[in-house]
């Protein structure tokens, strides 16, 4: 489940920064609407050269206040678009998978050690998960390669991977 | 396919993780709460720095307001509209024994949401006049800044107790999805 979140990590960490940047601009903002309302109430005009400077500055940074805000929140929905794609891809594999280990004719023993194979666990944890003895799991990682046809780990992997980058690429661009 | 998801890698299958609550409600949530850590326990009351916190605050609330209109979906107002009648029927049904998960607030938590921020628009206001040549040292600005004060703290005890049993009720962290931005949501659990 965590190599799902793997690829977003670099915007999170963008969004985590826009985040901030908008909370500091827009205390920077508060300072300078503070100092113009402190200069008004202290009876000093707007045509003071310095006060109007103050202002302009509170202007422009609330505006890149609101700017940032759009940019996030663009930020975020591109995220949750990506999240919801991978979803759909996870969706798929499932029912690819499911398909070979029908066509196989994997029992439920089997099924359950293909599947940890593919997430990339060896024999040893294999067994440890399921509380079987080493050479059980070898013994049934064999029956696995040789009902699809594989000579390995490796090829019987490679089997899922062809599948899933063969066939036309039409599908919408994600970002 | 359950069957074999239930005993892989280590456990965390059980869950599924949402995303909610964005950075930027994240950094105010927390920022707030030190904010009114700082001028409730440390902060001299009659200090600048105790007026500058209280400005902060105010601003932290000026800027979750705004997010709530155009920020992303669990933090807009529209998902967690303050609705005494949903709050009183989430009661009935949560004293029911429903399990059903909110991925914003429940709607009782919405109205605390409400609450807090009001009290402390309240607490900034008041705060803020009693710099004021105008009123300055007028009896009830100050005693309703303090009551408002008072306010806050009951507040704050409910939200943290609050935050507490739904946590326990759910099974949803909430604290941590206030951290991490995910709600773990255990199987099987209906969302809303």
């Amino acid at each position: 489940m965590t190599s799902s979140t793997a690829p977003a990590t670099l915007k999170q960490r963008r969004a985590t920064f826009l985040a901030g940047l908008i909370l500091l601009q827009a205390l920077c903002a508060l300072f300078f609407v503070g100092d113009v309302v402190r200069d008004l109430r202290e009876g000093t005009h707007l045509d003071d050269i310095h006060l109007m400077l103050e202002s302009i500055a509170a202007v422009s940074l609330i505006g890149g206040v609101g700017f940032l805000m759009i940019e996030l929140r663009r930020l975020l929905a591109r995220m949750e678009h990506m999240d919801a794609g991978l979803r759909v891809a996870q969706g798929q594999m499932v029912i690819v998978m499911e398909g070979f280990f029908d066509e196989w004719h994997l029992t439920q023993a089997e099924r359950d050690v293909a599947l940890m194979i593919l997430k990339g666990l060896d024999n040893d944890s294999i067994g440890t998960v399921r509380h079987t003895a080493p050479g059980t799991v070898r013994a049934q990682a064999a029956k696995i390669y040789a009902k699809s046809g594989t000579n390995g780990r490796a090829q019987f992997v490679s089997i899922f991977m062809e599948e899933l980058m063969s066939g036309d690429f039409n599908t919408s661009d994600p970002a | 396919m359950m069957s074999v998801s239930k005993h892989t890698t280590n456990g965390r299958d059980s869950a599924r993780d949402v995303a909610v609550w964005d950075p930027l409600v994240r950094l105010i949530h927390w920022s707030l709460a030190s904010m009114i850590l700082l001028n409730g326990a440390i902060t001299d009351a009659e200090s600048d720095l105790h007026q500058w916190v209280g400005y902060v605050a105010i601003a932290l609330v000026g800027i979750r307001l705004t997010w709530a209109l155009v920020g992303p979906r669990p933090a807009r107002f529209v998902t967690f509209p303050p609705s005494p009648m949903r709050a009183w029927r989430y009661v009935r049904a949560v004293l029911a024994g429903d399990r059903t998960v909110h991925l914003s607030h429940n709607p009782l938590g919405a109205l605390m949401v409400y609450n807090l921020w009001l009290t402390v628009i309240a607490l900034g206001m008041t705060g803020y006049m009693m710099t004021t040549l105008r009123f300055f040292g007028i009896g009830w600005v100050e005693q309703a800044h303090e009551l408002a004060f008072d306010w806050l703290l009951f507040s704050v005890a409910l939200h943290v107790g609050g935050v507490a049993l739904d946590s326990w009720r759910s099974g949803v962290n909430l604290v941590r999805a206030m951290v991490t931005g995910r709600k773990a949501i255990p199987k099987g659990t209906k969302l809303e």
